[in-house]
């Protein structure tokens, strides 16, 4: 399915400032996922290829899920005792 | 020119080798001293030369090739703006950003939107192709790296890009088409963002940018295999 023409993927240009505008369309087609997809449909990767991937940017997640975390409760900042262990 | 300053040293070293033989190896001022001895370029003999003196040393093309490499600008495709994240832009109003139904008619310089000419920027990895079209789809005028006097390697760089964009709005603005002009870019290479920044700096006012990378995340006919370096 096609895109419509000048009214998806677009952006206006606000007060002559085009380089804001580049910007902000490069930053949300990247988002959004569409420079990653034409860089991996722009040569055929194989299964295993594909395979590969997709298992390393599961654990990717799972770990990137579990720091988040532990970085979250690290950095709480109502605690009893703001330095335990500390003399 | 600058080919021969480069060499100059390396034709010193090889006469050096030879007035010392290969073993000794002398302090620098002694060195210099006995190269200008016997140094037809730089020696008490060299003001009567009246003819320059024109040597090769033997260059492989693999090391030539890794000098052009290393002195080419690096790799941009020209999404720089992919990661960062602009805090200015979330206070703001979305409306005027992005297009809505009334953008069609919404007159630019007297002009409706729908009616403004486009500017087509193919951005590949290798070169940057630049069209002015007629809202009609009508082509106007075409410029390419190529057309800039940019050969090769060096067509796929943002450098070009921009001086394409530049100027392609400068002749544009000269042949009468003064109007505003939306831009819609293609592809990703290292001419995506310059290129749109030429046609600014040439004096092009540009209106909107829109992007038409033709993206499929359905399957699609199988593409080429990898390349293999």
């Amino acid at each position: 399915m096609r895109h419509a023409s000048f009214i998806a993927r677009t952006v206006l240009v606000q007060n002559g400032n085009v380089e804001q505008a580049v910007r902000l369309i490069n930053r949300i087609m990247g988002r959004e996922g569409f420079l990653e997809q034409y860089r991996l449909t722009r040569y055929y990767e194989k299964p295993y290829q594909t395979r590969r991937r997709i298992n390393y940017t599961k654990c990717k997640a799972i770990y990137n899920e579990d720091m988040d975390r532990k970085i979250e409760f690290l950095l709480r900042k109502n605690r009893v005792e703001p330095y335990p262990g500390y003399c | 020119m600058l080919r021969q300053a480069i060499l100059v040293p390396r034709i010193f070293s090889f006469l050096e080798r030879s007035v010392l033989g290969s073993g000794e190896r002398a302090g620098g001022l002694l060195a210099q001293e006995t190269c200008k001895a016997t140094c037809l370029l730089c020696g008490p003999q060299s003001s009567s030369i009246k003819r320059p003196l024109h040597t090769t040393v033997p260059r492989s093309k693999a090391e030539d090739r890794k000098e052009m490499l290393a002195s080419m600008p690096k790799k941009d495709e020209g999404t720089e703006g992919e990661k960062t994240i602009d805090v200015d832009l979330l206070s703001k109003r979305f409306e005027d950003i992005f297009p809505d139904e009334n953008t069609p008619s919404r007159l630019f310089d007297g002009i409706p939107y729908s009616q403004l000419n486009i500017c087509d920027i193919k951005a590949t990895k290798n070169n940057t192709i630049i069209s002015l079209n007629d809202h009609k789809g009508k082509a106007l005028m075409l410029r390419s790296c190529g057309m800039e006097g940019f050969k090769n390697t060096r067509q796929g760089t943002n450098i070009a890009a921009q001086a394409t964009g530049i100027s392609l709005a400068m002749r544009a603005i000269a042949k009468g088409f003064k109007d505003p002009v939306r831009v819609r870019v293609s592809g990703i290479g290292p001419g995506r963002m310059s290129a749109i920044k030429g046609l600014s700096m040439g004096g092009m006012n540009v209106v909107s940018i829109t992007d038409s990378t033709r993206v499929s995340f359905a399957p699609t006919a199988r593409a080429r295999k990898q390349r293999r370096l």
